[in-house]
């Protein structure tokens, strides 16, 4: 195996040259505990705050407003679950294909005597604003509806979404985990409360993201202890990580609107070269409105472990849309909630591109994904596919 | 390494996949809930596999396992197939991770079936 080829940005990125050579200093030279009065800690702390007026300058928010995480998942747990326990007790409003960060969160408020009502999606995985302003009841005290799924890239209608939620009061969470660095997002035109980030997305450091908790929203803690970041979550800072994420923010508002042109243009040759090769291959997600390096395609009959472990072979990682644990496979909820007919789904593979790949890459996958589909349809049992 | 250089071997060069003419047995099996399927063909001469091919849909796994079976299994005699165990054919693939064990398990059941299907169309014939 010679050439590899890495699609599956959406899962985890590779860390900026620039963004490591930023945080080195603070694993063993600056490695003081920012909450200590020293010298060493102020050290510590000046990292800090300087990552968190990048993030701050890139979102358009005041930098006390930012809260850092351990990842994305505890973002989006304490986004929902710190909304739903201010209020003690109510309503809140969701999608069938929000991440299981969001989801999971959910069904565990709803044991703890919430009501979750979760909306439905179109066939491109698209969010209905006038779905969710049916939704909406006299108790409802919350929405969390995700920027763009991790899935299928279908890029949701967050502004329309946040004016509903605005007129009726109610505040509004974005999982904007797939977008952030990505997608220009404009929080105060959105009308969003809390939004979601993390660095292992946008060629930052693994174990770091974000909460942006607009000013006023009332939320409570989910991890008790120490009074780190303004009381709103116990716990020492991951000083190098905090430092990378905020230089990864830094990098990214300079490169993404170039690498969006770029990417996106790539990603549109890999549909166009599969679709002109294979028969029986779909696109999953929103024709247009979807994330610039996201192409989740469907090879009606095979299965997509399958399409995985071949192309794995050839030195292309890609990820796959359904997944067999222990002997039961599900489709993915996200295909499965979208209406995609089972035998599409069970053989959907995303590809998803980052600011490496290359058309070389993209026409050395095109080339590959052919023969491989083809090798597993022709053992296929007649009448399976 | 999650799957072995001989699964990943027989993954990438499939033997005997494909569809068989008249063969003397056919047998299939589906794995509940992963819907993972083999069907087995077999050509018996002299009471012995001659020939054994095979389709799949499935993960890796199960296309490698099905491949080395056909393998395994030709020059068996019918009766020995009929006591065919999963193990034998997860060997022959040098071991399955253990959420794919069933792999094995649904190549076997394909095999087991398909060599009660050639004594079935013995036993008609003989009427």
């Amino acid at each position: 195996m010679s050439r590899r080829v890495y699609l599956d940005h959406n899962a985890s990125t590779p860390v900026h040259p620039e963004v490591l050579a930023e945080m080195l200093p603070y694993f063993s030279e600056s490695f003081g505990n920012p909450s200590s009065v020293h010298g060493f800690g102020r050290e510590a702390r000046a990292g800090l705050d300087v990552a968190r007026d990048r993030v701050a300058r890139f979102l358009k928010v005041a930098p006390e407003e930012l809260v850092f995480t351990s990842g994305g998942t505890e973002s989006d747990n304490f986004g929902v679950k710190g909304l739903a326990g201010a209020r003690g007790r109510g309503h809140l409003i969701t999608s069938k294909i929000e991440h299981h960060a969001v989801l999971r969160a959910c069904q565990w408020l709803e044991g703890q005597g919430f009501a979750v009502t979760y909306l439905s999606v179109d066939g491109h995985g698209m969010v209905d604003p006038d779905e969710v302003k049916r939704a909406i009841r006299p108790d409802t005290i919350g929405i969390s509806i995700m920027h763009a799924n991790s899935e299928v890239g279908t890029i949701q209608p967050v502004a329309a979404i946040g004016a509903i939620a605005r007129e009726h009061g109610v505040p509004f969470h974005v999982d904007a985990v797939q977008t952030f660095g990505k997608l220009d997002i404009d929080v105060a035109a959105a009308h969003i409360d809390l939004l979601s980030f993390s660095g292992h997305k946008i060629y930052g450091p693994k174990g770091v993201a974000g909460l942006w908790i607009r000013k006023g929203t009332k939320m409570v803690a989910v991890q008790h202890g120490g009074e780190h970041e303004r009381r709103r979550r116990a716990g020492t800072e991951n000083v190098p990580g905090i430092v990378g994420l905020g230089k990864a923010v830094e990098v990214r508002g300079r490169d993404m609107h170039e690498e969006r042109r770029r990417v996106t243009a790539l990603r549109d040759r890999l549909w166009e070269g599969i679709r002109a090769r294979v028969p029986e291959a779909r696109l999953n997600g929103h024709p247009t409105e979807r994330l610039p390096g996201t192409a989740n395609i469907s090879y009606r009959g095979v299965e997509s472990e399958s399409v995985v472990l071949g192309l794995d072979l050839k030195g292309i990682g890609v990820s796959a849309g359904s997944a067999c644990t222990s002997g039961s496979v599900e489709p993915s909820y996200v295909l499965v909630a979208m209406g995609v007919p089972i035998d599409w789904a069970m053989g959907a593979v995303r590809h998803s591109l980052g600011r490496s790949t290359t058309a070389e890459d993209i026409d050395y996958v095109i080339g590959s994904v052919e023969p491989t589909v083809s090798k597993l349809r022709a053992v296929l049992p007649v009448g399976a596919a | 390494v999650r799957y072995s250089p001989a699964l990943l071997e027989h993954f990438l060069n499939p033997r005997n996949a494909g569809l068989m003419r008249e063969p003397d047995g056919v047998g299939a099996e589906e794995y509940e809930g992963c819907g993972d399927l083999a069907r087995f063909f077999l050509r018996v001469r002299d009471g012995r596999v001659s020939e054994a091919r095979f389709q799949t849909y499935g993960c890796g796994p199960t296309i490698a396992a099905a491949s080395a079976a056909s393998e395994l299994v030709t020059g068996r005699t019918v009766d020995e197939l009929l006591s065919l165990k999963p193990q034998e054919i997860e060997d022959a693939v040098d071991g399955l991770p253990e959420d794919r064990k069933h792999a094995a398990d649904v190549v076997a059941g394909a095999l087991r079936a398909a060599a009660l299907d050639v004594l079935r169309r013995q036993r008609g014939g003989d009427r």
